[in-house]
This record gives structure tokens, sequence and C-alpha cells, in this order.
């Protein structure tokens, strides 16, 4: 009937015990935090979190490294997003790392990845801000490159059909120097051609000029992004591969008004093509030549297309297109 | 009509059934609050209740943790989300397996023991002694009974969810070679206030089903020793019947409330 | 066919004694069993009445009415000119201080230690004392009217039969009672033991002058210990008077508990 002491410290203890396990459990589901572990805090600053919530991981180059503490609306267009992670991973995070919003594979949970910076930054300390990189951000540079890109899409689709059409021409190459108006549509592609060439250079020249307004602002993140990383020097190439082609088509374009010129000066066309063999081997080697420039520059397109920053672009062109094609 | 005439008088018995334990729990919400409490008797009940149910808690828990994981690894296995097996435990065991498990084990060990031992009181005239002795039986043996198991559970429960999360975590360690931090960092990540709230409420009530229930059949006991054999056999099984019903329609409200 | 058998004047002075218990025309009725029909009987001060019956004549149920154990249908009952019908749970409390109630089959807790039994009345009417006595003197002196002082550490389960009904005998007097009422005081045990009881119950009665309602089939314990008698049959006090006078009456209902 008594209840003797060590029964009454059993009880206690099973109570105590039973209620701690049980305030642990919503401790931590409450907090949702990275338990177990010393942590620290940083945060970064985002325009858009995509659907981040709070509890999502924090990965640095791939590992998991934290979770997501908290998300703050600072005002209308700037978030805070503090994040609690490891201690021990402290000193191989710089100051000039990089946060970014992605999502982690089919689930579609979403992660804040920290990437890298230059590595010469001192060592991030608790309660730091990183810089952030938001997809809006991306999103604003791509439509600055999107004004230029579209020349260079325009005279891409231009080239496939010139190009296409000449190295169809070759077999009906009588016809088409015969026929006037088959000779004024030659012309008439060569005007665009030119126009086109012209159009290469100036996408390159702003291509270029934006490369180098982005080089000398070294401190935007996309500037970091294009000078460090791989796609940025690929970026670069693509570029410089551009500039050579176009200048290609600029001599083979001359070489073609030479040619056309000299076919609406001679009367019998036909004729002064089978006389002149110079002429012949001259125009088929033009053609061999933009051929081959126009190789190049699909080529370098297609390098675009495939470029990170202009790839959605290139996609929505496409879309477009279908768009249009089932209208 | 054979046949109305054969099941009429059961569901007359079950009802009648029904209405007395109704009775009971009123009297028990009418006695509970009166003076005087009958204290030591409810900490030597909750004692017996809970430290004595302690190790058959853990060892059901431990092996249905254990269980559960081996038996959903291959399915797991096959869809290639077998990192999805702490969440996918976690949140069964306590939203519904460690409550319902401990409460049937419980159901086992303390309805019957509660039936069977009010029971034979009852039988051999302990509990007119007890009235005779001025000390009101249903306070000193029921009151604090129930209210020992009601509070008693969900400590249980909590205990029974910790250690079959661990026989799960055992295994996830073994095969898979998943670290205590990762096990339990995915548990946690995955259960919400929405899962352990209505799961410990549901306990409550868990708690005070099995003790009720065993108090009533073994209050109101018939006399003989048959009589109290068949207290505390249907104590249980009235009680596990009890279980699930109210664990339906705790389920069905915390579906309502947490899911709209 | 109902014959009355009142036979007046039985020992010298006991009717000048006050009355300290009477039942007026009691019916109790369990369905369609009809139990008591009309039952009669008065308890004078310091008289041993004992009522004799078979065995679920309804002597159990009759001495329950008279507790508030249980509730007649019909008739008063008044002890110590208190209506128990009417009393409220209190004030009824108060009264069963008085009354000392020594159970069938002993009815000890068995949860309890045999001191922890004793304690067990003193709970609830420590005011019968005014907390003047120490209760750890009250249990000594109880078992040692009943010669059991070494057994008070012991559970019920470690006693005899014997001692049993000794310990629960202690038990009922620790409260000084005015009144005992015996269910059936030798019932379960041999001859030996019973005559030690019954010379423990004389040797109680000598001792705190109390009034002793006792209830029992034995004929030699009726003989032995009591002054008066009541034959229960049929559920009326069929035949009141002495030992003597009962068993030299030629009503074969009556001769049949003689004939033993």
């Amino acid at each position: 009937m008594k209840n003797t002491k060590s029964q009454k410290i059993r009880l206690g203890l099973f109570v105590i015990v039973g209620t701690m396990l049980f305030v642990t459990g919503v401790y931590f589901i409450g907090q949702r935090q990275n338990m177990f572990k010393k942590t620290f805090k940083i945060n970064a600053y985002f325009q858009n979190v995509n659907g981040l919530q709070k509890g999502n991981n924090v990965r640095y180059s791939g590992i998991n490294i934290g979770t997501v503490s908290g998300i703050e609306m600072i005002n209308d267009s700037t978030i805070k997003v503090s994040m609690n992670i490891e201690e021990k991973i402290i000193t191989h995070i710089k100051k000039d790392a990089i946060a970014t919003i992605g999502s982690d594979g089919l689930v579609g949970n979403m992660i804040l990845s920290i990437v890298p910076g230059k590595g010469s930054a001192p060592v991030i300390s608790n309660g730091d801000t990183i810089e952030s990189y938001s997809k809006i951000g991306a999103d604003d540079i791509l439509s600055t490159l999107s004004v230029s890109s579209e020349n260079a899409a325009i005279l891409m689709s231009d080239l496939l059909k010139i190009t296409t059409s000449m190295i169809e021409g070759k077999g009906t190459l009588g016809l088409l120097l015969n026929d006037t108006l088959m000779a004024k549509d030659m012309r008439q592609s060569v005007v665009n051609l030119k126009k086109i060439s012209r159009g290469v250079i100036t996408t390159i020249d702003e291509l270029n000029e934006m490369i180098t307004s982005l080089k000398k602002n070294q401190e935007t993140v996309l500037g970091v992004l294009l000078n460090d990383s791989i796609s940025g020097k690929k970026m670069k190439t693509i570029i410089g591969n551009l500039e050579t082609s176009s200048e290609e088509i600029e001599t083979i374009m001359a070489n073609i008004d030479a040619v056309i010129d000299d076919i609406n000066s001679s009367n019998g066309t036909f004729n002064y093509i089978v006389k002149d063999t110079a002429l012949v081997n001259s125009l088929k080697s033009t053609l061999h030549n933009i051929n081959e420039g126009t190789d190049k520059f699909n080529q370098n397109m297609e390098a675009l297309k495939h470029n990170f920053l202009t790839r959605r672009y290139f996609r929505k062109l496409e879309r477009k297109e279908r768009k249009e094609a089932k209208k | 009509m054979f046949g109305i005439n054969k099941i009429k008088p059961r569901i007359d018995d079950f009802l009648v059934e029904i209405g007395a334990l109704s009775y009971f729990s009123g009297r028990f919400f009418r006695e509970v609050f009166k003076r005087p409490f009958e204290f030591k008797e409810l900490l030597r009940q909750c004692f017996n209740m809970g430290n004595r149910s302690l190790l058959l808690v853990g060892i059901t828990g431990f092996i249905i943790g254990l269980v559960l994981t081996l038996q959903t690894r291959p399915t797991l296995q096959e869809f290639g989300a077998v990192s999805w097996m702490p969440s996918m435990v976690g949140i069964s065991i306590v939203r519904e397996i460690g409550p319902m498990i401990t409460a049937l084990v419980c159901a086992g060990r303390i309805g019957s023991g509660i039936g069977a031992e009010l029971g034979s009181m009852r039988v051999t005239e302990q509990i007119d002694a007890m009235e005779v002795s001025g000390t009101n039986p249903f306070k000193y043996l029921v009151v604090t009974r129930v209210l020992a198991i009601t509070l008693m559970l969900p400590l249980l429960v909590v205990v029974g969810d910790a250690v079959a999360l661990y026989g799960s975590y055992l295994v996830e360690h073994l095969k898979g070679d998943v670290s205590f931090n990762l096990y339990f960092n995915q548990v946690f990540d995955s259960l919400e206030f929405g899962d352990i709230i209505p799961a410990t409420v549901k306990s409550f009530f868990f708690g005070f089903a099995i003790g009720i229930v065993g108090c009533f059949k073994g209050y109101y006991c018939n006399k003989g020793t048959e009589g109290v054999g068949k207290a505390a056999n249907s104590a249980v099984v009235f009680t596990s019947l009890l279980l699930f019903v109210i664990d339906f329609i705790a389920v069905f409200v915390a579906d309502i409330f947490y899911e709209l | 066919m109902m014959v009355q058998h009142n036979i007046s004047a039985k020992k010298e002075g006991i009717e000048t004694q006050t009355i300290v218990l009477e039942i007026k025309d009691l019916y109790k009725s369990f369905g369609d069993n009809h139990v008591l029909n009309g039952f009669n009987m008065k308890l004078h001060q310091g008289e041993n009445l004992v009522i004799m019956g078979k065995s679920g004549s309804g002597k159990s149920v009759m001495i329950k009415c008279l507790v508030g154990l249980m509730e007649a249908d019909r008739g008063s009952i008044s002890v110590m000119q208190n209506d128990i019908t009417t009393l409220n749970q209190e004030a009824l409390d108060i009264l069963r201080a008085d009354i000392g109630f020594l159970f069938q089959g002993s009815a000890l807790y068995d949860s309890m230690t045999v001191r922890e039994n004793l304690e067990f009345p003193l709970r609830r009417h420590t005011k019968k004392f005014d907390g003047a006595i120490d209760t750890e003197t009250l249990i000594v002196e109880a078992l040692e009217n009943v010669g059991l002082v070494d057994a008070i550490d012991l559970m019920p389960s470690e006693l005899s039969g014997g001692m049993k009904r000794r310990i629960a005998l202690a038990r009922t007097l620790i409260l000084r009672p005015k009144i005992i009422l015996y269910d059936e005081p030798t019932s379960g045990l041999d001859p030996i033991t019973a005559k030690e009881i019954i010379i423990l119950m004389q040797d109680i009665q000598k001792k705190y002058n109390t009034s002793s309602l006792i209830i029992t089939h034995d004929v030699d314990c009726a003989r032995v210990i009591s002054d008066r008698m009541i034959l229960l049959i049929d559920g009326v006090d069929y035949a009141v008077g002495t030992f003597k006078e009962l068993s030299a009456l030629k009503d074969p209902k009556v001769r049949a508990f003689f004939k033993q």
C-alpha cells in the first residue's frame, strides 16, 4: 500500500524521461533545425526564393551542411534567408561565396546551394551575409542579352535557308544563272547576306560590349561567374568564333557581289560562265566558302544555344516558333 | 423471425452495456473532482501501470520498429526510395503504430489486470469492506486507476515511439549504413505538429478507455471465480474494440482539423 | 402455512436494554427472486443475536441492507435511532464507524500488508479518536486482541484461513464499533479454528461490551454464542427464541436446521 521511496523515485524518473522525450520531440519537430550539431548562422538576400521553405537543406558543393532556419520578407523585393550551417564546415566557406536556390531531384524539394567564390576572400564568420544569385536576376541579364541575340537568331535562320538553297541550287546552277529573275533573287539573297553579316557584327559588338562591361564591373555576380567559371570562358571563345566567322562571311559576300556584277554586265550569262572557267571555279569556291562559313556560324550559334546564360532565350524562341507553326 | 429473436437480446445486452458504461464514466467525472483525493493510491497505480509496463512497451515497440523497417525495405528499395525510410517509418510510428500498439499492449496488461483485480475484490467483498470502512471504493479504486492509466499511457506511447524509432534506426544502420544523426534528422524533418499532437491527444483517450472499461468490468463483476475471469477477458476484448473505434474517430477528427 | 413462533422472554435483563438495531418489514427482490418478504428483527444492547437460514435465504442481503451496501425495496432499518435509508453519504459513513462488519471470506485487501489492512479503516475515521491515539498503538492493540501481532508485516496471501479471519476481526475491531455484524464467521474453517474464532468473538464481546448480530448456518456456532436466535425462512423471521427453545420446536422447517 505504501509507496516505497524507490517506487516514487522510479515513477518520477519515468515521468521525467517520458515528458522530456515528448518535449524534445516536439522541440525538434517545431524547430526543424539541424539537431545534434553545433551550428552558426549566415544570411543571404534574395529577390525570389522559388518556394524555398524553412527546414530545407543547405548544400555546399553538393554536401548537406545545414538547413534554412528562416525566411523573412525585408521589403517588397528583398527576402532575407537565414541558414544554420554546421560549425565544422565554417573554414571552407569564404566571404565571397554565392548562394543560389535550386531544386533537389525529382521530388522537387527546394535546396539552397552555396557556390564557392574565388577562394582568396577571408573565411566567413557567424552572422555574415553572403552574395546571392537569384533566378530573377539571371532573367534580367538574359533579357538584356536577348535584344542582341534576337538578331543573331534571325540571321541564323536566314543563313540556313540561303545555304540550303545554294547547296540544292548546285544542280540547277545553269537554270539559276540563265534566269534573270533568279539572278535577281540571288542578288537579293546576297543583299540579305550582307545585312546578316552586319547584324552578326553588331550582335558581336553588343555581346563584346556587354562582356567588357561585365569584366570591368567585377563585383556583379554575373561578372564573377563569367570571369571565373568555365562557362564564362566558353562564352568568350564562342564570341571569338562568331567574330572570325562573320569576317569570313564578309569576304564571301564581297566575292559573291563581284561575281553577280560580272554576270549582270555580260549578255549571255550562260555562255559567259561556260567560257570563263576561271569564273566558274571562283564561283564554285565562293559557294563552298559560304557553305563553310555558315556551317561555322551555325556551330557557333549552336554553342551559344547551349550556353547556360542564353539557353533559356533560345528555348523561348523555339516555343514561339512551334506556336506559330501550329497557327 | 427466428434470427431476429436470437439477435435482439444480444443487441439489448450490448445497448445496456453501453448505457451502463456511460453512467460509469459519468460517475467517474463527477467523482474525480470531488474531495478527498486519493493521491497516494494514484501514485501507486501510476507506478504500477507506468513503470511496470515499461519493459513490455519497450520490447514491443522495439520489435515493431525493427519489423516495420525490415518489411518495408525491399519495397522501398525497388523504387529506389530507401532514403525515405526514416520519414515513412517515423510518420507511421508516431501517428498510428506507436499509440495503437502501446494501447493494445496496455489493454492486455493493464485492462485485464484492472478487470481481474477489481473483479476479485468485488467477489471477495473487499469493495464492500472498503465502503463499510468509510472509504468510497469508487474513488479509491476506480478514479485512481482510470486517472493513472490516462496519465501514464501518453508517456508510455512516447517511450514506445522512441524505442520503435531506435529499432528502425538499427536496421537502417546495419543494412543501409545510415548514421544516427541522419536518421533522426530525417525523422524529425518529416514530422510535423500535425503528426504528434493528435497522436498524443489520442493516447489520453486510449488510456481513459483502457482504465474505464477495465474498472467497469471489474466493478460490476459477477459472483464467483468464473465472473472474475469473464471480467478480465471481456475487459480486454471490449477495450481493444473501443480502442479501434476511438482511433477511427481521432483520425477522422484530426483529418478535419489538419487537412482543411 | 406460515407459522410464527414468537417465544417470549428470553434472557434475564435483555428486554430492558435499549434497542440498537431494528428492522421492520424489510422487502428485497432481485428480479423475480423475492429474497426478503417482510423481515423483522430487533437487536438489543449487549446481545448476541444469531440469524440462521439456508444458503440463499437472504441472510447476507439483509445484513448488507443494514449497513447500506444494498438498498431495500421496502421497509425501515434503524441503527441507533438513525434511519439508514434516509441518511446521506456523509452521515452514513459516520454511522458506519460504529458498526463493525466481518465479511464472509474475511475480505482482506490482497494488495496490502496486514498493517495496511488495519490502517485502512482509520484513514477516514480519524475523527473518532480525535487524532489523540497513535495509529500504530491501535493496530498493535487490535492485533493483540486476536493474538497475531507477529503477522503485522505479512501479506494476506501468506496467511492461513483462520489467521485471515482473525486479522479481519482485528480490522473490524480497530474502530471500536458498538455493533458488530458477523457474516458467516466460521464458514470455510475447520471445526477447531472455528471454535477459536467463536471464543475470540466472545472475548471481544466481553471486553468491549458490543452488540453482535451473527449470521450463520453453523448450528454449533449458534449454540455456543447465541443469546437469542431468529430463523430466516422464506424471507421472513420464521421463528424467534433461544437456541433451546427453537431446537425443541416440532415444525418440520425448523427441525431441518437442527438435524445436522
